[in-house]
């Protein structure tokens, strides 16, 4: 239970933080633009961004005191995933920037050449960098499934309800388990290894 | 075209994904059971009291209770956010003026455990000696400052806390000035701070459960308790509802009824059967619980200033903590 | 209108290098232009320009009698009706029968005709073992091939090829410059801008020569005279061989 709930508030954070993350990569990494060195600065900055200080974020826009608090989504696994996918973000479209600027020129003047318009140019250009996009996501994935600030300070660490492999983690670890918790650890890596497996199958197929 | 297998596995995976997805919302639905939101400390929690007992609740009330566990500095702050319906915490002067300024409607006492001095099994302070508590404190002050010993603090706004800085208090410290050479705050909880100890050869003060705990599974064997008995160390546990007034979503009744419950007879009851590490963890308190005999004749009547002395409780040969006049039950 | 593509005095620099310097040149329907001349004289730039890649810092460029802006729409437009070749040939990373297929998808047509027009190339240039492997497993020969074919599939009516011949065996060569001569036979509107090093495919295939050096157009003439009897003498040193550089 605490195994499914981890794989489903890492994975929609992980879809969601993508959604966002890689076509903001891809606008950042093709267009040109005044402060565009800022930008990706900023970016990679981002990667050092504090988990736990992502879910105070979302904390205090969510607590009942906020700014936000009517939709009571505080302590629920909503609040997680919208925790996890501000980490995503940064790493996604950080490592995309990188992926489309490696496409070879050749290729943008090519496909110019062979009449494509702006949105075509872009969409292939990605199609070529096709390798690091899904990089991008494993990398995001990994950050979010063992992260464990934001999740305990959003969730809650509720049983049955908003309580992950991290936060259990913790939670033996705190009360002395320690047996218990390297069990737990063993099965988060267990379910990570399953999850990139199969993502790397999905970056290494033959493109045809 | 040939159909790419390894295509065929990534779509399966995103499958098995939204098919988990489905059948853990459909596997959580609350079956239209009400839900308490209950903030209490881990201390509290890691004792395995809660598990104990809530069933007993939740069944009598088709509920289920939602218990988040965090430090009572934080639990409190819960509070006044509204972020939660009721508080089950250990922090008296924290909970009173938490009441005074509106965010909880009454403090009911509960229950108390014990805290204690733990140390080096040497107890090379010699707290075991001392009169009380206080005096305990003054000499691991003596010696730390010799370079003698160590004090590792919670250092975090818990409950212990508090009570590990009133005790430097009534010695005539001010803990804020101690030096970090033999003073260690170690932001942490309780388990943690134990652990520490045991490598450091340091002294601390714990609730007992954590202690036992601690020792059941082997992690501290060169602490002992060094120190106990002094009612001093009483750690006091209230139930606060938080304020409905302020909080119209919260769920007040489940909160009442869960007040109600827990100072009954037969909460009470439950909270004593707990038997954890071979001994009696809890020892319940709730006003309805004082045997009329020890209400030592003071009359009650509501408007009586907060702080009022009203039991007396002197079977178990302790002094029992200064109670607060809960005016709702009037 | 018989020019399908004029430049008036065009200018093109890259921070401090003058790539192409006041050029005026325009290629006619139905001919065959060979530009001529050492590396880095400035030949694959102009190619870039006249493939409305990149807009000149000055001068103008004329197509079909209307003006055009590098950038714009209307370039992106005419754009779909030129076709380049690069020397070193680039394929997308899919199969070949999808690099083949790409120009035709961008444009949309439907999928029933690619599959047709995107077999006949194949049958063309020979690539029809190789339809399902990914592109980038091509040898040298078959990816010009490709590159050629990818190019030719929608039909444009000025083809712009940049030493395309430069890295191939000779019966590729002879290969493509056979079906770069039926392509020009096809339609009569077709212009075809050929660059090359090599003196004697210029003879070969084209109609007009020029000779580029150093930014500069130096001489166009037709090919005869080009190499018989030239206006400038740097022309006459170039064709035997002597220009030093």
């Amino acid at each position: 239970m605490v195994t499914l709930l981890s794989l489903y508030v890492s994975g929609i954070a992980t879809i969601l933080g993508s959604a966002i993350g890689i076509p903001l990569g891809a606008l950042i990494g093709l267009k040109e633009f005044g402060g565009k060195g800022a930008v990706k600065t900023v970016t990679y900055t981002l990667y050092g961004f504090p988990p736990v200080l992502s879910g105070l974020l979302i904390y205090y826009l969510f607590s009942r005191s906020g700014p936000l608090g009517s939709f009571g989504i505080l302590f629920t696994p909503t609040a997680m995933i919208l925790a996890e996918t501000l980490l995503v973000i940064p790493l996604v479209t950080g490592v995309t920037i990188t992926s489309v600027m490696e496409v070879d020129r050749s290729v943008k003047d090519t496909v110019r050449a062979l009449g494509a318009t702006s949105r075509q140019t872009t969409l292939t250009i990605m199609r070529e960098a096709w390798v690091g996009l899904v990089m991008a996501c494993m990398i995001g994935f990994g950050r979010v499934i063992a992260e464990v600030g934001a999740a305990y300070l959003v969730g809650g660490n509720i049983e049955g309800k908003t309580r992950v492999l991290t936060t259990a983690i913790m939670l033996e670890t705190r009360m002395g388990n320690f047996g218990w918790a390297i069990a737990l650890g063993a099965v988060l890596l267990s379910v990570a290894m399953a999850v990139f497996f199969f993502l790397r199958l999905l970056q290494e197929k033959e493109m045809l | 075209m040939k159909p790419d297998w390894r295509v065929v596995a990534a779509i399966a995976m995103v499958a098995v994904l939204v098919v988990a997805t489905v059948v853990y919302l459909v596997l959580t639905q609350d079956h239209e059971k009400k839900t308490l939101r209950l903030a209490t400390t881990t201390s509290t929690y890691d004792s395995g009291l809660l598990s104990y007992i809530l069933p007993d609740f939740e069944e009598k009330y088709n509920c289920k209770v939602d218990v988040i566990a965090v430090g009572s500095g934080q639990a409190l702050e819960m509070g006044k956010n509204g972020d939660v319906d009721v508080l089950l915490v250990h922090s008296p002067a924290s909970e009173i003026k938490f009441v005074i300024d509106g965010y909880g409607e009454g403090r009911t006492l509960v229950m108390y455990n014990n805290f204690v001095i733990a140390g080096p099994s040497g107890d090379g302070a010699g707290t075991n000696s001392s009169r009380n508590a206080t005096q305990a404190f003054t000499k691991i002050h003596d010696n730390g400052t010799t370079g003698n010993t160590k004090f590792i603090s919670r250092g975090d706004n818990s409950g212990t806390n508090t009570k590990e800085l009133s005790l430097w208090t009534s010695a005539g410290f001010n803990a804020s000035q101690f030096s970090n050479s033999w003073y260690l705050s170690a932001g942490q909880g309780m388990g943690a701070v134990l652990d520490m100890c045991e490598q450091m050869n340091a002294y601390t003060l714990s609730d007992d459960a954590t202690y036992y705990q601690r020792v059941s599974v082997n992690l501290i064997p060169h602490l002992n308790i060094t120190y106990q008995g002094d009612p001093g160390l009483f750690n006091q546990y209230s139930v606060i509802p938080i304020n409905a007034t302020k909080w119209t979503h919260v769920n007040h009744t489940l909160a009442i009824d869960f007040k109600g419950w827990i100072t009954s007879t037969g909460g009470q009851d439950l909270i004593a059967s707990y038997v954890k590490y071979g001994h009696q963890l809890f020892f319940p308190n709730a006003p309805r619980n004082i045997p009329a005999t020890m209400s030592s004749g003071i009359e009650l009547h509501p408007g009586m200033p907060i702080g009022t002395v009203i039991c007396n409780s002197a079977s178990a040969g302790r002094i029992g903590p200064i109670a607060f006049v809960d005016v709702s039950k009037m | 209108m018989t020019e399908s593509i004029r430049l008036d005095s065009v200018t093109k620099r890259y921070n401090d290098v003058t790539a192409v310097r006041d050029v005026s040149l325009s290629a006619s329907k139905g001919e065959v232009l060979g530009i001529l001349g050492p590396s880095g004289a400035g030949k694959s730039t102009l190619l870039r320009l006249m493939d409305l890649l990149e807009a000149p810092d000055s001068g103008s460029i004329v197509m079909n009698g209307k003006p055009v802006d590098a950038g714009t729409k209307q370039a992106a437009d005419l754009r779909r009706n030129i076709g380049m070749v690069l020397q070193k040939p680039i394929a997308l990373n899919r199969s070949v029968t999808n690099n083949l297929a790409y120009a035709l998808r961008i444009r949309g047509w439907d999928e029933s005709d690619i599959i047709d027009r995107v077999r006949a190339e194949m049958e063309r240039f020979g690539l029809v073992d190789r339809r399902h492997k990914n592109a980038r497993t091509l040898s040298g020969g078959e990816m010009q091939r490709l590159c050629f074919a990818r190019v030719m599939i929608h039909s444009p009516d000025i083809l712009l090829l940049d030493e395309f011949a430069a890295n191939l065996d000779p019966a590729n060569v002879a290969l493509l410059e056979e079906r770069v001569r039926q392509y020009a036979a096809e339609d009569c509107r077709r212009s075809i801008v050929l660059v090359t090093h090599n003196l004697f495919q210029a003879k070969r295939m084209c109609d007009r020569i020029a000779l580029m050096w150093g930014g500069e157009i130096v001489e166009v003439a037709p090919k005869k005279k080009f190499f018989e009897n030239p206006d400038d003498e740097r022309t006459g040193a170039f064709v035997k061989g002597e220009l030093v550089y």
